[in-house]
């Protein structure tokens, strides 16, 4: 070594590369305590005037009062976001109860209304309350209940609550859709989703990783209700492709597939309806003097159902 | 001795009147906490040693504070905040850590 350096004194401290810790792990103490020990030591410190004092005892108060403001301060801020979520929950809490009240109110007042049709009705003839009263269990608009099928899709065990999980091991909005329409295709007379009644004008489609059917976000498990003859159902549900498609969530994603027929099942009604399109019957329009159909549009709105004669045409496939 | 007793004051005070800070100041709170409590120890251990100096004591602690504030201030115009930030949060750990080991050293003479 010292033949290519020349001089001993040169060689290089092992730890060179870290004087900056070794500085601090040797010499943690401000050295200006030990330079102003020394110097009172040689007596060369001045006697303090009245002034240092009074402007040394100001530094201090202020220094004190500085760093205790700075550690309260610092302690609040927890405490601000905290009051902010805690705003936040009860607002969520206050408009889930308005929303809740307000459907309260709507299925009081779908209720009046059906009441207040069945008595307009009830002096006329019994076949158009038989035929009013079957259009609307078809349309969902009235609550049913009967006997009928009851399928529970869980997600994957290993799906935590958050994205932990892998993606196509929850139930997808897809594997529902198929369930439920292949539920219509095997004959059940109504469909309802974690208590969300179907209607031929309800979305199941997903939003992130919550599944939203008519607009209502749901979570897993999904318990699809159906109204019908249940060992047809069932029989029906395992010849169709529907049957397969439960086989493979159950085999291949360790989706939770649970059937059960029940006796008696209850499912709600969605409600008010709203009229889009109606159109005079044909007995009726040969009464009318001129031919041009009388036709007459409302305006439209997001949940409503046009009728008895959807059920076919949207979810029947 | 008595700039220490301003000092304790001040924290009476501080408890007392719940002074706010000032909502610019508040990203140099946590650095200047931390420097504050790095005088601290050095002073104590100071005393332990036999030299305290209640000048030195007070002029390291507001040059601590301020050069901890500042280093944060110029982090933050450069755009690497946290990582100066970080810096000083290490070197005053390790001051504070070194200085906790020698007051025990001193105090349980172990």
């Amino acid at each position: 070594m010292s033949s290519r350096h020349g001089d001993a004194g040169d060689v290089r401290r092992l730890d060179a590369s870290m004087t900056l810790i070794t500085e601090f792990y040797r010499r943690p103490l401000d050295p200006g305590y030990a330079l102003t020990a020394e110097r009172r030591a040689a007596g060369l410190m001045p006697p303090r005037r009245r002034s240092g004092v009074a402007s040394l005892v100001a530094l201090g108060l202020v220094l004190g009062l500085g760093t205790t403001a700075a550690a309260i301060a610092l302690r609040q801020p927890v405490g601000q976001a905290s009051e902010a979520r805690r705003v936040l929950e009860s607002q969520i809490t206050a408009r889930g109860d308005e929303a809740a009240a307000l459907q309260s109110e709507a299925v009081t007042l779908s209720d009046e209304i059906s009441k207040l049709q069945a008595e307009v009705l009830g002096s006329s003839d019994d076949s158009l309350r038989a035929a009013m009263s079957a259009g609307a269990v078809e349309a969902g608009s009235a609550p049913v209940s009967g006997p009928g099928l009851r399928i529970v899709l869980s997600d994957a065990p290993s799906t935590g609550a958050d994205t932990t999980g892998r993606s196509d091991q929850r139930v997808l909005d897809t594997d529902l859709q198929v369930l439920v329409n292949g539920l219509w295709a095997a004959g059940a007379e109504a469909i309802a989703i974690n208590g969300e009644r179907l209607t031929s004008m309800t979305a199941i489609r997903s939003a992130g990783s919550a599944v939203l059917v008519d607009l209502v976000p749901l979570s897993s498990p999904y318990t699809v209700e159906a109204i019908g003859d249940s060992v047809a159902i069932q029989t029906e549900l395992a010849r169709s492709s529907t049957g397969q498609l439960l086989a493979t969530l159950r085999a291949s994603y360790e989706i939770g597939v649970d059937t059960s027929s029940v006796r008696r099942l209850s499912l709600p009604g969605v409600g008010l309806t709203a009229l889009r399109y109606a159109a005079v019957p044909a007995d009726a329009q040969a009464l009318k003097s001129s031919g041009a159909p009388a036709t007459v549009t409302v305006s439209p709105r997001a949940s409503g159902v046009a009728g008895s004669a959807g059920r076919a045409g949207g979810n029947g496939q | 001795m008595i700039a220490v007793i301003g000092l304790v004051v001040g924290v009476v005070a501080g408890l007392v009147l719940q002074p706010t800070v000032p909502l610019e100041l508040q990203p140099y709170l946590p650095i200047a906490v931390v420097a504050a409590l790095d005088a601290l120890f050095g002073g104590f251990r100071a005393m332990l040693d036999g030299i305290f100096d209640d000048r030195v004591f007070l002029i390291s602690f507001l040059s601590n504070v301020v050069v901890a504030a500042l280093i944060v201030f110029l982090g933050d115009q450069l755009g690497v905040g946290t990582q100066l930030s970080t810096a000083v949060v290490v070197v005053l750990g390790i001051r504070i850590f070194s200085n906790a080991a020698s007051i025990r050293r001193h105090l349980f003479k172990a």
